[in-house]
C-alpha cells in the first residue's frame, strides 16, 4: 500500500518538473521569437535620455516624448538609416545630451578614458611605493646603506651610541 | 610649516572636485544649449487648426517668425496666451515685423481649439502630428518652447518656459538689428 502511494508521489513529482520543463522552454522560444525589428527600436531606444524623464532610457519609458523617440527610431530603421544615422539625427536636435554613453571622441572619450586611467595610475603607483618600500627593508637587512654615511655622520652615531652605552 | 607640494596638488584636487559638483548639482541638466542655434530651421508645412489655410516655414524668409510649441494640457502655456496674443496683434497684423505661429504638440484638435477660444488666440495655430515630426525635428524637450528665426530662415534664439512680452521684442530688435548690420 505505502510503496504504491510512494510511487505515485513518484510519478506526480515527475509530472510536475515535466509541465515546468515543458513550460520553461516555451517561454524561452517566444523570448527567442520577438520581432528582430522590435528587439533593434528597443535596443536603439535604450541608447537615448528620455527628455522628460529623470534619469531612465527612452526605452524604459512610456512618457509621449519617449513613445514618439520610439516611433521615430521604428521609421528610420523602416527607412534603411543605420544606428549612426540615427544617433546623428537626435544629437543633431538635443546635442550629446541625449545620448546615454558619451561618444568615444573628443571630450567623449577622456570621459570613457579617466576612470579606467585614474585607478591604472593608483595602481601603478601603489606598486612603485611598496616595491620602494622592499627595497628599502632589504637593504637595511643586508646591512647596506651604511657605506652611504659621510664620516661626519658616522663619528656623530658613535659618538651617540657610546653615550647611549654610558648612560644604561 | 611649509607644506609639500603635493599637499597643494592634493587640496587643488579635490577643491576641484568639489566645485565640479558643486556647479552640477546648481545646473538643470535639462538646460542645455541646443545645438539648432545659428542653423537653419527645420522646414514643416502645417494646416491651420480650423482648417482654412495652410502654411510652410520656408515660405516665411524675409520675416522674423516666433515659433511657440504649445499645448491645451500645459499649465504654464496659459501664462504666456496673452502675451503672445498682444504680440501678434502688434509685431504681426500690426507692424508686419514679424510672424507668430503656434504648434500645439501631444493634443487633439479639439482640446486645442478649446484652449485658443478660452485664451482669445487668433494668430496661426496648427497641430503637430500623432509622431511628433516637428517637436522631434525641433528638439523639443516639453511646452512651452519658442524658437525666434531670423529673416534668413536660421534659428537664432530659443526660450524653455513661458516666454515674456520683453524677451519677445528684445529678440525681435536683436534679429532685426542683425539684419540691418549686415
Amino acid at each position: 500500500m505505502s510503496a504504491t502511494l510512494g510511487g505515485r508521489r513518484l510519478w506526480a513529482v515527475g509530472l510536475l518538473v515535466a509541465v515546468l520543463a515543458i513550460g520553461g522552454a516555451l517561454s524561452a522560444q517566444v523570448v527567442v521569437r520577438e520581432d528582430p525589428l522590435d528587439a533593434e527600436v528597443r535596443r536603439i531606444a535604450d541608447m537615448f535620455r528620455c527628455p522628460t524623464c529623470q534619469a531612465i532610457s527612452v526605452n524604459d519609458s512610456e512618457a509621449a516624448f519617449s513613445v514618439q523617440i520610439k516611433d521615430k527610431v521604428r521609421r528610420m530603421l523602416l527607412e534603411g538609416q543605420s544606428e549612426e544615422q540615427i544617433k546623428d539625427y537626435f544629437v543633431s536636435r538635443y546635442g550629446e545630451w541625449i545620448l546615454r554613453a558619451p561618444k568615444k571622441q573628443g571630450l567623449g572619450l577622456v570621459l570613457w578614458v579617466l576612470p579606467g586611467g585614474a585607478v591604472l595610475g593608483f595602481g601603478v603607483w601603489i606598486l612603485n611605493r611598496a616595491a620602494r618600500r622592499a627595497r628599502d627593508v632589504r637593504t637595511a637587512r643586508a646591512g647596506g646603506g651604511a657605506d652611504d654615511l659621510t664620516p661626519e655622520q658616522r663619528q656623530r652615531i658613535e659618538r651617540d651610541l657610546g653615550r647611549f652605552e654610558e648612560g644604561v | 610649516m611649509m607644506r609639500s607640494w603635493k599637499f597643494w596638488v592634493a587640496l587643488g584636487g579635490v577643491l576641484g572636485v568639489v566645485a565640479m559638483f558643486s556647479y552640477g548639482l546648481m545646473i538643470d541638466p535639462k538646460l542645455v544649449k541646443s545645438p539648432l542655434l545659428d542653423q537653419p530651421a527645420p522646414t514643416f508645412t502645417v494646416t491651420r487648426l480650423n482648417g482654412t489655410e495652410t502654411l510652410s516655414l520656408a515660405d516665411l524668409r524675409g520675416k522674423s517668425v516666433v515659433l511657440n510649441f504649445w499645448a491645451s494640457w500645459c499649465v504654464a502655456c496659459r501664462e504666456e496666451a496673452r502675451v503672445l496674443q498682444e504680440a501678434y496683434l502688434d509685431l504681426d497684423k500690426g507692424k508686419g515685423q514679424a510672424r507668430v505661429i503656434g504648434i500645439a504638440i501631444q493634443d487633439t484638435p479639439e482640446a486645442a481649439q478649446a484652449f485658443a477660444t478660452r485664451y482669445g488666440k487668433t494668430y496661426f495655430l496648427a497641430l503637430d502630428n500623432k509622431i511628433g515630426e516637428i517637436s522631434l525635428n525641433f528638439g523639443l524637450y516639453g511646452v512651452p518652447e519658442t524658437f525666434f528665426i531670423d529673416l534668413q530662415g536660421v534659428i537664432r534664439f530659443k526660450k524653455v518656459g513661458a516666454v515674456t512680452r520683453d524677451e519677445i521684442y528684445n529678440y525681435i530688435n536683436q534679429m532685426t538689428a542683425m539684419k540691418e548690420s549686415r
